[in-house]
């Protein structure tokens, strides 16, 4: 067959068409599609009411539970708050009294209406007893004990959903999705020994008040260990999961995608009661001296953390920068040099018990030891044989914090509380000055050593489009679309080829 | 008892004649609305954390003479945001009779400026004797005005015409007789809304379209086609028609197919260069929500990637583009990354440079 100019001209255009037509294709958010997410932890709880705050498990489950309920408001990227489930809101000049006036015609995934009554339900068991919350006509009216200029901080962070409770306990959203199943862990058929891992399966809310989501469901799967993660992130068994941090420059040289969010964990050491007496004071000050917060950060944690001096991290604060690295090896040794016999931590060793999970953290508690023998300190890493020690024997605890809050005066209220169990709370106020003032004299008194501040690691897929999760941690899984595989993508078994290629164009609904 | 206490008070809380009292007498201090209009007095939130800052300082015991003035602005801030505090933050110390020095024997007062989610937080740090002092003040980032973006020298001419926090969908001319306006797509506060501005960019007229049955969309898509006093708007599953004569007659169909399908901007939109008559193409765009955007303009008959391709960079992902009359110019929908806003930009090819 001659091939013709008009001929020849007809098949470059085509090809120059199908050219734009790719571009646009990928240009377009697609609908449908499985988005596959792995988490370390071995469990979760969708019941607000239940976290711990400052836990990795709360903060967990925040991110599962943005996928199913709404808030009242949000904050954007760029410091403004913006309406979800409220629509406007004002407050009187005391900051106690606030009216939230309510979106009409949002539905629970059960097709329900939202109302008032529910709303105040949810947020009276979250938000505490601090705030008196009444419905209205088509809004709430809270009322604070105090002044709280910043309740849309704590409502656009931490637990503070608003939720459903049905009569069998179970919770309802209004959020762009609902959980469709649940399987507990259980043991592998013919395989007792090994566990199969607990999933929980959530499909899209085809009726979202904001729009249904892009991908049709969300497919958790929980209590993967870290490496594990990589090497599905590798192979395409996991669209995002959670990466550990002494794996992240791992992940980075195998070609991950690798987001990380602002830091969100700290990592400290707390002084036992006994310890924090004033008798304690040069022993306390001596391993504050001798800690080597940049060692930890740099070569420990392998530059994936940034040292610690504050309570409070700096994208929180604002001025976490003014704490300063105290690390005085020649002033802690000379501090050392006059402890009186009996003192823990000179003749008799220190001991440091770690509770935050994880081999990392066990690390982090031998490098204190080996800086605490620099400056002539005796600490000694309780073993998993001494973890059941009695209370008494133990004088040092290394913990990790998970911030939860957007209101740096709420976070510290909150850390105090559990952390310090009844101590001094913050001031009632949001001025900064007074809250530096307050963390200041909290440091001072060296009860609690902060070591480092670690950020969220989680590994993306490349098809995973719309990735915006925000510097605080809030995944916004709505919003991501799944591109398909490119064609000729090796296929792995067991991969998520299937789910990804039912992805369709906007607008071909189930 | 206490739980009764506790009882009481809820009952007493929960009466709504109190909390309409309480409500219509109460509630003055902070209202919030979907906005408008942006930043009335740009400068005002900027110099006034300025004052307060340098009055804290100023009133720091002991503090005299010439001061060395240790400046760090906040990484992500582009260098003229940087410039901008600094000017106002030495002139309100000036006021203060705080002269800043550049000798290096002068006390050193260092001030950061920092962004956290919901504030920029200014901190000022100084020694008098061994004695620290620190002073600190606060702004809500959403009150403070935003950054000029710096264009760089472009054979593409761009004319920043409107910018509102609300997320625009499309913008278009509008012309009637001498006057000109631009008509504005809004999607606010999960409803679409039209504005009609005047030359100076104030809104004469606001439109709201009740689309009955219109789904919300995570990525909603919508074109404005204003022809005379009617405006034609296509929006996913939905095109209406409605009168800035007569705006509270919006009429809606049903469409089969949806623009949302299309989910990308015009990609066809072509610009007449003023020098040889000859259209430039818009090439590609709209891949990456979440970056600042190249916008790129191919002449008909240019190959792709071809050195003959202009390109001007934009703040934020471009949104929407909709060419004007007579092709000279497009009206563009541009997200600001930095800001957040959505801005309209108008763009044209020029000669020479």
């Amino acid at each position: 067959m001659r091939f013709t100019e008009s001929s020849w001209f007809a098949a470059a255009s085509s090809t120059l068409l199908a050219l734009v037509c790719g571009t646009m294709l990928a240009a377009s958010p697609r609908y449908g599609g499985t988005l596959h997410v792995k988490l370390r932890a071995i469990s979760v709880s969708l019941d607000p009411r239940e976290w711990k705050p400052g836990s990795f498990a709360a903060a967990e489950n925040e991110k599962l539970a943005g996928l199913v309920y709404d808030r009242l408001v949000t904050l954007d990227d760029y410091g403004k708050f913006q309406p979800v489930l409220a629509t406007e809101w004002t407050r009187d000049g005391s900051a106690r009294n606030w009216q939230f006036k309510l979106r009409p015609g949002v539905h629970f995934s059960d097709r329900t209406t939202l109302t008032p009554g529910e709303v105040v339900a949810a947020l009276q068991a979250t938000l505490g007893r601090s705030f008196e919350i009444a419905a209205a006509e088509n809004a709430i009216n809270i009322h604070a004990s105090r002044p709280a200029p910043d309740l849309l901080e704590q409502l656009a962070s931490g637990r503070n959903f608003v939720f459903r409770v049905q009569p069998d306990g179970t919770l309802l959203g209004t959020g762009p999705f609902f959980v469709t199943e649940s399987t507990a862990a259980a043991p592998v058929e013919g395989n007792p020994a090994a566990l199969k891992p607990a999933r929980i399966k959530f499909q899209a809310n085809e009726n979202c008040w904001a729009g249904r989501p892009f991908v049709d469901f969300v497919e958790v799967t929980l209590g993967e260990p870290a490496l594990r993660l990589l090497f599905d992130l590798q192979v395409g068994k996991a669209d995002i999961a959670e990466i550990a941090p002494d794996l992240v420059r791992k992940g980075r040289q195998e070609g991950l995608r690798i987001w990380s969010s602002a830091p969100q964990t700290l990592v400290a050491l707390r002084f036992d009661d006994a310890l924090s007496a004033p008798a304690s004071d040069d022993l306390r000050e001596a391993l504050w001296l001798a800690l080597d917060r940049d060692t930890m950060a740099n070569v420990l944690l392998q530059r994936e953390a940034q040292p610690a001096t504050a309570l409070l991290p700096q994208w929180l604060t604002g001025y976490a920068l003014l704490f300063e690295s105290p690390m005085d090896l020649q002033r802690a040794r000379g501090l050392r040099a006059g402890f009186s016999a009996g003192v823990a931590g000179a003749e008799q060793p220190l001991r440091l018990r770690v509770d935050a999970p994880g081999d990392l953290f066990k690390l982090m508690g031998e490098r204190v030891a080996v800086n605490a023998r620099q400056a002539n300190l005796l600490v000694q890493v309780a073993t998993s044989s001494s973890a059941n020690a009695p209370a008494s024997a133990v004088g040092l605890r290394l913990f990790a914090w998970h911030y939860d809050s957007l209101s740096p005066r709420a976070e510290l209220e909150m850390f105090l509380k559990q952390v310090t169990e009844g101590g001094e709370l913050p001031p009632n106020t949001t001025d900064p000055e007074q809250l530096f003032t307050q963390e200041h004299r909290l440091l001072e008194e060296r009860r609690i050593l902060p070591l480092v501040f670690l950020p969220d690691y989680v590994g993306v897929r490349a098809t995973v489009r719309n990735w915006n999760a925000s510097a605080w941690g809030d995944w916004r899984l709505a919003d991501v679309w799944l591109e398909p595989e490119a064609a000729g993508a090796a296929k792995v078994p067991g991969n998520t080829q299937k789910d990804s290629s039912t992805a369709r164009n906007p607008g071909a609904r189930p | 008892m206490q739980s009764s206490a506790r009882n009481s008070r809820q009952k007493k809380w929960g009466r709504p004649f109190v909390l309409g009292v309480l409500l219509l007498f109460g509630f003055s201090a902070a209202v919030y609305r979907p906005r408008t209009s942006v930043f009335a007095d740009s400068d005002t939130a900027m110099k006034e954390t300025a004052r307060r800052l340098a009055e804290r300082v100023a009133a720091i015991p002991g503090l005299h003479g010439p001061l060395r003035l240790e400046w760090h602005p906040e990484e992500k801030w582009p260098e003229d945001e940087g410039a901008r505090w600094l000017e106002m933050l030495r002139g309100e110390f000036d006021r203060r009779a705080l002269p800043i020095s550049g000798e290096a024997g002068a006390a050193a007062l260092a001030v950061y400026a920092e962004e956290t989610p919901t504030q920029v937080v200014l901190t000022a740090r100084t020694q008098i004797g061994d004695r620290d002092e620190v002073r600190i003040v606060a702004v809500p980032r959403a009150v403070m005005p935003p950054v000029e973006a710096s264009v760089a020298p472009v054979r593409l001419e761009r004319q920043l015409l409107y910018e509102i926090t609300d997320r625009i969908l499309d913008a278009a001319s509008l012309s009637n007789g001498a006057e000109s306006g631009l008509g504005v797509l809004l999607y606010r506060n999960f409803e679409l809304i039209a504005l009609r501005l005047d030359s100076k960019g104030e809104v004469t007229q606001t439109v709201p379209l009740n689309v009955a049955g219109l789904k919300p969309a995570r990525n909603p898509h919508g074109e404005m086609a204003p022809h005379g006093n009617q405006v034609a708007v296509e929006l996913w599953g939905r095109t209406c028609d409605f009168s800035w004569d007569s705006p509270a007659e919006v009429k809606c169909r049903a469409e089969k197919s949806s623009s949302l399908e299309r989910s990308a901007w015009r990609m066809g939109t072509a610009l007449t260069s003023p020098c040889d008559e000859s259209n430039w193409t818009v090439s590609e765009g709209g891949n990456d929500p979440t970056a600042r955007e190249v916008l790129r303009l191919v002449p008909d008959g240019a190959i792709k990637g071809s050195s003959a391709t202009v390109m001007s960079e934009f703040p934020g992902p471009v949104v929407n583009i909709n060419a004007e009359q007579r092709g000279g110019s497009a009206l563009l929908v541009v997200r600001n990354l930095r800001t957040g806003n959505y801005e309209v930009y108008r763009i044209k090819l020029v000669c020479g440079s």
